[in-house]
């Protein structure tokens, strides 16, 4: 029976171009998540020789004067990209992976952004995610619109009744054969995706692969809960439609707008003003008061008195101090702001199986917010760890030959942080659950 | 005007058998509740955007001007910024926006990159889409048509009632006219009271003192928005009348949306991005450095370029040391340094530009078989909110960048002498009188005949898409078959 039904929807032609069409744009997606992969990688190897490069000629140049030389040269932090992130691109195109300091205030480079075409930003990337979200639903509707009410329009449905003394474990058999193709196509895409991207099988492939799967049975479910109302087909396919354009469409954005407007961000600008005249206004006051409130914050460097020559180094980086110390308010409120715009996002996500899905993939894949926030504090304690390296190096005017300066290699930050199974599954199981015995109560009626 | 008359009443039965479905009603308040939640929250967020860009704007210029005495070089460090502020149309169409960084800090040898972008702060739940006036004009109302425009023709023909019109001598045509005007009258119903709110919003927004450039886009905007929804009422009557049975018609209708809103526009755009790569920002950067380096580096001592300068300046002012010229030589040589490096910049800056151009092609090339995507470039650029708009913010900023820091350079090869002071001088100031010589930023956005020429690809389209439906129409008020 189940082989016949199988034979009986893979037979039709719809069926086939419908699979064939949903493996080919999988495999685009896959194509696209290579390529991002790889420019990742290259901007990695093109930082690590950049950063050499630029250093040694500096250092040529300014031989007498490490305070000028830290003046001018960067150093690189990266956030490690995942090959599992080329699944789930996120906000991964938005924001750089590479951030690259001078020792001078932080609050004016931290937040430099990556080099976009707006245009590609606002379509979107065609990555496996979007294949998973979007196409993947499309095509479990267009296989169950009519799976009941087309036999019963044609007039056949009578037949299979008289024929099969179970009707409900008929319709299981329906959905299993279903379920189990689109759960093998997405199977062989990430079998793919594997070698062709070179992704671990680890807790976090596994964690990846079981929200996919649920995520596919909640569209089964969804499906399940309609055609057990049993309306026409009609009826199902612009209910279906409907069902798909609010999760996909109308409720994610509705809650973005929602998001944005309550947790509004002015602190970024104030933020950029105050940081700019805390630095520039330390130039026309006085010298000695800079400099105590330098060493009220780096109490280890009041042995460094303020020179007596016009311009100092020392007094040159309390200056820029100032301006990170002074503003450090400001960025404080807007890194909460930010914290609570993903904390609420991630909160209504539960609620919204499509968001909650996309939202715990590109955590998985260390996309998100989240782990850009996370790479903007580790940024933050990189650029505090090369300045307290250099500020006594500066202050004592070590000469410049004769720092290691082939240690100073580009960094790399790894975002740990765990994704637990519980919280990536228990939203979408819930969901299949209600739905599957809603539908098991309309056909039990 | 006899004929006219089936017609009207063709569309009057089809109404009316739309409005007897309860649905309608359901879907009716939601659209109407999603425009207003639409019309809410774009007007909060233009007017929050525009506020704090305008407070800062004034902010970041009064503290500009509060500076002392101090050396002009000093003054192009300390720099200006050129925040994005939206136009009014903006409040409908966000188009690219929450992509765009919305503050520049410009300051001397440098090009900042645009940051502060709505979108590096949002998770990504930002990449499902924005509720927008425009995004249901654009992508529900025609899925709406679809839903109900499908029934038109093919629910007759399956009940038979097909028959029995046009045995009646009703033609084809008057019945494909009737039904089109049925749905677009349907249509009205949302679009007609949605323009008037969007008018009333935009008149208050400026306080009721409308340029004729803004006006000219918003008629356009609404014109084309029209002419788009009736695109649509078309196609939904010509596949209902080309469809067998009414299952069939719908199938079709939303396979049509589907390809033209959601798979479309995204495959389109990502080929682009694919076949033609751009430079990271780390990449862009050392290449320009490098071809800086290339021209002359004004660090060097040895460097030749600068090395020629210095022994031409000497030779013409017959002097035997830079100190002894009679202005200040560092500022002469800054000057030529901004000047070399700003051109270096600009030829890279065109050449990503141009990448990025071929990667937007396909999209446009397609606009020719998407309506979809014509309307949407063409609402992007009259609201100012298309990658054009935000390239030339992009540029103006540019501009005025080069142009302060020249100013500054030509006050210090005036006004500071040219003697190196000691390290225990003061430093050399002017007079901060001159800071007000260099004026406010101000962002003037693309006018509209400028957006017409940039996004004519998009009208072609439209007007070839008139066209082709009313070909279309022809066609089939000839080929079609009651059965």
């Amino acid at each position: 029976m189940l082989v016949l039904l199988f034979k009986n929807f893979i037979r039709s032609k719809g069926t086939r171009i419908g699979l064939l069409f949903l493996l080919i744009i999988g495999f685009i997606s896959l194509l696209i998540g290579r390529q991002f992969q790889e420019k990742q990688q290259k901007n990695i190897t093109e930082a690590v020789i950049y950063q050499k490069e630029h250093i040694a000629r500096n250092a040529a140049f300014h031989k007498d004067e490490i305070g000028l030389l830290l003046y001018y040269i960067k150093f690189s932090l990266v956030n490690t990209t995942l090959p599992i992130s080329s699944l789930a691109i996120g906000q991964r195109d938005v924001n750089p992976s590479i951030q690259s300091v001078t020792i001078r205030g932080l609050e004016a480079q931290k937040y430099d952004s990556e080099l976009n075409n707006p245009s590609n930003l606002l379509s979107g990337n065609i990555d496996f995610s979007f294949v998973l979200l979007y196409l993947f639903p499309l095509l479990i509707i267009a296989f169950l619109y009519n799976i009941i009410s087309e036999e019963k329009e044609s007039g056949t449905w009578k037949i299979v009744t008289a024929q099969s003394p179970n009707i409900f474990l008929y319709i299981l058999k329906l959905f299993y054969v279903r379920i189990l193709s689109l759960i093998a196509l997405l199977s062989l895409l990430l079998l793919i995706a594997v070698f062709f991207l070179q992704i671990p099988i680890d807790k976090t492939f596994i964690l990846f692969y079981g929200i996919a799967v649920l995520y596919i049975l909640f569209w089964f479910s969804v499906c399940f809960f309609i055609v057990s109302l049993q309306r026409n087909s009609n009826f199902n396919a612009v209910i279906l439609l409907t069902i798909w354009l609010f999760l996909i469409i109308i409720l994610p954005a509705g809650i973005n707008t929602y998001i944005i407007n309550k947790y509004k961000v002015p602190e970024a600008l104030e933020l950029t003003l105050t940081q700019r005249n805390a630095y520039h206004e330390k130039w026309d006051m006085d010298k000695q008061a800079t400099l105590d409130k330098f060493y009220k914050h780096y109490p280890q460097f009041k042995n460094y008195p303020l020179p007596e020559t016009e311009f100092s180094w020392l007094w040159y980086y309390a200056m820029q101090q100032m301006g990170d110390d002074e503003s450090a308010v400001q960025s404080k409120e807007f890194e909460s702001k930010l914290e609570q715009r993903n904390n609420t996002g991630e909160l209504i996500a539960r609620f919204i199986p499509t968001l909650h899905t996309q939202i715990q993939l590109n955590e998985i894949a260390k996309s998100d917010l989240r782990n850009q926030l996370l790479f903007l504090k580790e940024t933050k304690q990189f650029h505090e760890k090369l300045r307290l390296h250099f500020y006594p190096k500066i202050f004592d005017n070590a000469p410049v030959d004769q720092q290691k300066w082939n240690n100073f290699k580009v960094e790399t930050f790894n975002d740990n942080s765990e994704n637990g199974f519980v919280k990536a599954f228990l939203p979408l199981l819930l969901f299949n659950l209600v739905l599957i015995g809603l539908g098991w109560r309309n056909f039990k009626c | 005007m006899k004929l006219l008359h089936t017609e009207l009443l063709i569309a009057r039965h089809f109404k009316n058998a739309v409005f007897k479905n309860s649905a309608v009603y359901i879907i009716t308040l939601f659209i109407g509740v999603l425009l207003l939640f639409a019309a809410f929250s774009g007007w909060d967020n233009y007017k929050s955007q525009n506020e704090t860009s305008e407070k800062y704007q004034h902010e970041s210029r009064e503290d500009w001007l509060k500076n002392p005495d101090k050396n002009p070089h000093r003054m192009a460090h300390y720099g200006n910024f050129a925040f994005r502020k939206s136009t009014s149309l903006s409040v409908f169409e966000f188009g690219m926006e929450p992509f765009f960084g919305n503050a520049i800090f410009l300051e001397a040898h440098k090009q900042n990159t645009a940051n502060f972008s709505e979108a590096g702060f949002s998770n990504s739940m930002l990449r499902f889409g924005e509720i927008s006036i425009a995004m249901v004009l654009q992508v529900l109302l025609p899925l709406l048509i679809f839903f109900a425009g499908f029934n038109s023709v093919a629910y007759e023909r399956e009940n038979g009632t097909l028959k029995i019109l046009l045995s009646q001598g009703i033609s084809w045509k008057q019945l494909l006219f009737g039904k089109i005007l049925g749905i677009a009258s349907i249509i009205m119903l949302f679009f007609v009271p949605t323009i008037i709110v969007l008018v009333l919003i935009w008149l208050m927004l400026q306080n009721f003192s409308i340029s004729a450039d803004e006006t000219i886009k918003m008629l356009l905007f609404i014109g084309f928005h029209f002419i788009y929804l009736m695109f649509f009422s078309v196609i939904a009557v010509l596949v209902s009348a080309s469809s067998k049975t009414s299952k069939k018609a719908l199938v079709s209708l939303i396979g049509i949306w589907l390809i033209f809103t959601i798979i479309l526009p995204r495959t389109t755009q990502s080929i682009g991005a694919y076949l033609y790569q751009a430079p990271s920002k780390i990449q862009f950067n050392s290449d320009i450095e490098k071809d800086i380096l290339k021209q002359g580096d004004s660090h060097n001592p040895n460097d030749v370029h600068y090395k020629a300068i210095k022994d031409s300046l000497l030779r013409v002012y017959k002097v035997d040391s830079v100190q002894k010229l009679p202005f200040n030589y560092s500022g002469f040589i800054m000057t030529e340094g901004e000047r070399i490096s700003s051109n270096i910049y600009n030829k890279h800056l065109e050449d990503l530009l141009k990448i990025y151009e071929k990667q937007n092609s396909f999209s446009k090339a397609v606009s020719f078989l998407n309506p979809y995507i014509a309307m949407k470039n063409l609402s992007m650029g009259l609201s100012n909110t298309d990658y054009d708009s935000y390239i030339d913010f992009q540029k103006q900023a540019e501009q005025y960048r080069y142009n302060m820091a020249q100013k500054m350079n030509a006050l210090q090869i005036k006004y500071i002498s040219n003697k190196k002071p000691g390290p225990n001088d003061k430093p050399q100031t002017i007079d901060k009188n001159h800071w007000a010589d260099v004026e406010e930023f101000h962002y003037e956005p693309k006018p509209v005949w400028e957006v017409l020429k940039t996004e004519i690809t998009a009208i072609i389209s439209i007007l070839l898409w008139i066209i082709l439906l009313l070909v279309l129409i022809k066609a089939a008020a000839k080929n079609l078959k009651a059965i």
